[in-house]
């Protein structure tokens, strides 16, 4: 191939998101020897816009439906247009709009899709919504956890070359030599011991009533020596904020978790931090544990999906079981009590096992390997 | 006990001290329980402790379970209550004793397949957001011998569960799905559940243990029903949760539809009215562990329940107001829910203009 591999990264937004964040992620971290990159936020645009790199051509669609047919038609000219060898759709909705293109003939791409479906636990069938696309117009599945790959083999019947275990990276430089922001100060903390910092959008996945129960267990001793800045959308479900709100009334814990909404600086505000917790029942990544460790941050987290599991056992973290409030409680006291040494250690372990093991360039490295692979270009076989 | 519920401060649920418990409750089971107990002790996945509760039993039930003690490596406690409770009663407070991570419910009559803890307890591990496992059971009668159906078919919910095995609140708010045997619960949900409301025990709508477990499962986690058949249900006349086949069955669903097509009295309004409070405190129990959404399902349902008993007002407004609840799904679509649909638009042409319960009247 005399023309570099040109990829069009597929999003439904660039809303702040786990999976939108992988996405760009990937679109900045493609060599660029080999890659010319270019994205579409199949929906809308958002705060995410900004991190994109600049050799990155942008296209927002607005389409309203999976059946937007004047944007099926733009979607399919613009791949055409820029002669785009391979499209990378994220997230399901997003797989189905680019696989609709394709089974139309609007699209003669290589089609991947990166699949970060958090909610297999409640939804593990594979209807013919799903089946059919990924069966038809997929030509190579990754999922961000192993549960994933075994659904589309099990469920959906891919066949094992098409489905690869691509567990999501992190950039480290977004996370090195930042200026750290003055928690206390910025969100008026007054001089609590232990900052934490819980990044999670106020949806019920990420189960902030976990943690609100778990820090009203803490004897009040403990519990007035911490404070916990929660960034993330406060809009995306109003009822759902509402009740967290009463019940941190409820329980007599207002005063410890500041909700900051939604924020463009989190990685400042990780650097700022003593330490991070993660209160979510379902998750497959997920990728706020390796932006806490890439801080260089002990964390407290529920063990929920690939990640999680993969350090467990490291020492970078307390991970107990998902919507365990007890447990949680735990764990917040033994962080609370750790020494800021101690804690300091904690966190230069995982930020030492993020480079090791997931590092961005090692996740992308195999993201580059499937599109030669679907090109045939001089492949290894994948393991 | 009033119509109105309000919600009460409970008792904190101790922490688990083992990872696998068995709760028994018995009263006068001598002819089958060695056969339970038997298929409890060759479990490939045996519990960490057996917890038996028995009611006055006046056989040698309680015997055959002190000798079975001695013969197990798990731990065996039983307790024999000070007077009579009835059986959701008695499994209350055989629950509150147990100290599992994990706690499966036994029927006296009943006999597991060797793969029964394994099995459930197994799907319950790999995803910590599942609060209840339960499966299906083979029908066998008084002799141990398969009588044909499964549990689920005899209660006509085999096609909706092998189609939706996750399975919502929402149903468990409309109906009984399964028995007490067929599950194994969290302890979390267990926490949840306890206290049993004394709403449960109320003669005009009494609640069964497992269907109030199963209920607070739902709405604090999540439910998932195995297809696989990993017990022998024990059909006879003395037991407590009936099961009903062949001729039998399709007698009492022509029934149960023919009820809900006749008028309705002061009693079925209560019992309305009890369901409702029950479903209340359910959402209560939902929403003290941050579930709102399923606490507004319950008590949606709740609200649907208390406006068939308040069908007043002019016949367009009440017609309106079915009509509403029919297109909102509130009655739900199988047969049951259909034929209640079905009665409400009747009764709204039929029921008198004046609520037929006085107000202020205790359920």
């Amino acid at each position: 191939m005399l023309h570099k591999i040109r990829v069009l990264i597929v999003t439904d937004s660039l809303q702040l998101g786990g999976a939108e964040q992988v996405a760009v992620d990937i679109a900045n971290s493609l060599d660029r020897d080999v890659h010319e990159v270019f994205f579409c936020a199949t929906r809308e645009d958002g705060l995410l816009r900004s991190s994109l790199a600049d050799d990155v051509a942008v296209r927002i669609l607005g389409r309203r439906a999976t059946w937007d047919l004047p944007k099926l038609y733009e979607f399919g000219r613009y791949t055409k247009l820029n002669r785009i060898d391979i499209v990378h759709s994220h997230g399901r909705g997003t797989m189905r709009f680019v696989s609709l293109a394709r089974s139309l003939g609007l699209v003669d791409a290589r089609h991947v899709f990166h699949d970060h479906f958090g909610r297999l636990h409640l939804d593990r069938s594979a209807g013919p919504s799903l089946r059919l696309p990924l069966r038809s117009s997929v030509d190579a599945y990754i999922g961000v956890e192993s549960r994933l790959c075994r659904w589309a083999m099990e469920a959906v019947g891919l066949p094992p070359d098409r489905v690869h275990l691509v567990r999501s990276g992190v950039r480290l430089d977004r996370f090195t030599s930042v200026a750290a922001t003055d928690l206390r100060r910025e969100f008026d903390l007054g001089q609590c011991e232990v900052a934490l910092v819980m990044i999670a959008n106020f949806r019920p996945q990420k189960d902030h009533p976990t943690l609100i129960r778990a820090l009203a267990e803490l004897p009040p001793s403990e519990r007035e020596r911490l404070r916990v800045v929660v960034c993330g959308s406060t809009t995306a479900d109003p009822a759902y904020f509402a009740g967290c709100l009463a019940m941190l009334d409820r329980l007599d814990v207002a005063h410890l978790v500041v909700p900051v909404g939604v924020r463009d600086d989190t990685p400042s505000l990780l650097a700022g931090a003593d330490g991070a917790v993660f209160s979510s029942k379902n998750e497959s990544g997920p990728l706020v544990l390796l932006e806490y460790m890439a801080s260089g941050l002990p964390f407290v987290a529920t063990e929920t999906g690939e990640i999680a599991h993969a350090v467990k056992d490291a020492g970078v973290g307390i991970l107990v079981e998902p919507r365990d409030y007890l447990a949680l409680a735990d764990a917040l006291s033994v962080l609370t009590s750790m020494t800021p040494e101690e804690r300091t250690a904690m966190g230069a372990k995982g930020r030492a096992l993020v480079v090791e093991q997931f590092e961005q360039h090692l996740a992308v490295a195999q993201v580059e390997q499937i599109y030669r692979l679907l090109l045939r270009i001089g492949a290894e076989p994948l393991a | 006990m009033t119509d109105e519920h309000e919600p009460t401060h409970r008792p904190r649920f101790p922490r688990a001290s083992c990872d696998l418990s068995v709760v028994l409750c018995t009263r006068n089971g001598e002819q089958w329980i060695s056969e339970l107990l038997e298929s409890i002790a060759t479990q490939s996945r045996p519990p960490d402790e057996l917890i038996v509760s028995d009611d006055r039993s006046e056989d040698a039930t309680c015997s055959i379970v002190t000798d079975f003690a001695g013969t197990v490596p798990f731990d065996v406690r039983l307790d024999v209550n000070e007077v009579p409770k009835g059986s959701t009663r008695n499994f209350a407070s055989a629950l509150a004793r147990c100290g599992g991570r994990f706690i499966a419910l036994a029927d006296q009559d009943d006999i597991w397949y060797p793969r029964k803890l394994e099995c459930l307890v197994g799907e319950m591990e790999e995803d910590p957001t599942i609060t209840m496992a339960f499966s299906d059971a083979v029908l066998i009668d008084e002799d141990g011998v398969v009588v044909g159906r499964s549990l689920w078919d005899t209660r006509l919910i085999g096609r909706t569960l092998r189609r939706h095995p996750v399975v919502a609140e929402e149903l468990f708010a409309r109906r009984a799905l399964t028995t007490g045997c067929t599950m194994v619960v969290r302890r979390r949900a267990v926490a949840a559940a306890l206290p049993f409301p004394d709403e449960l025990v109320d003669d005009a709508a009494p609640m069964r243990h497992d269907r109030w477990l199963s209920l607070v499962a739902a709405a604090v986690g999540t439910v998932r029903a195995i297809p696989e058949p990993l017990l022998g249900f024990r059909v006879h006349p003395a037991q407590e949760t009936g099961v009903l086949v062949g001729r039998q069955l399709q007698r009492a669903i022509s029934l149960a539809v023919a009820g809900v097509l006749r008028t309705t009295t002061h009693e079925d309004d209560r019992g309305y009215r009890t369901r409702a409070v029950q479903l209340e405190v359910a959402a209560d129990r939902a929403e003290e562990l941050g579930d709102f959404e399923e606490a507004a399902t319950l008590r949606g349902v709740a609200a649907h329940l208390r406006r068939r008993v308040e069908m007043t007002g002019p016949v367009g407004r009440r017609l309106r107001s079915v009509t509403r609840d029919i297109h909102a799904g509130a009655y739900g679509w199988d047969r049951l829910g259909i034929a209640a649909a079905a009665a409400d638009v009747v009764r709204a042409f039929t029921r008198p203009v004046r609520s037929s319960v006085p107000a202020g009247r205790t359920a």
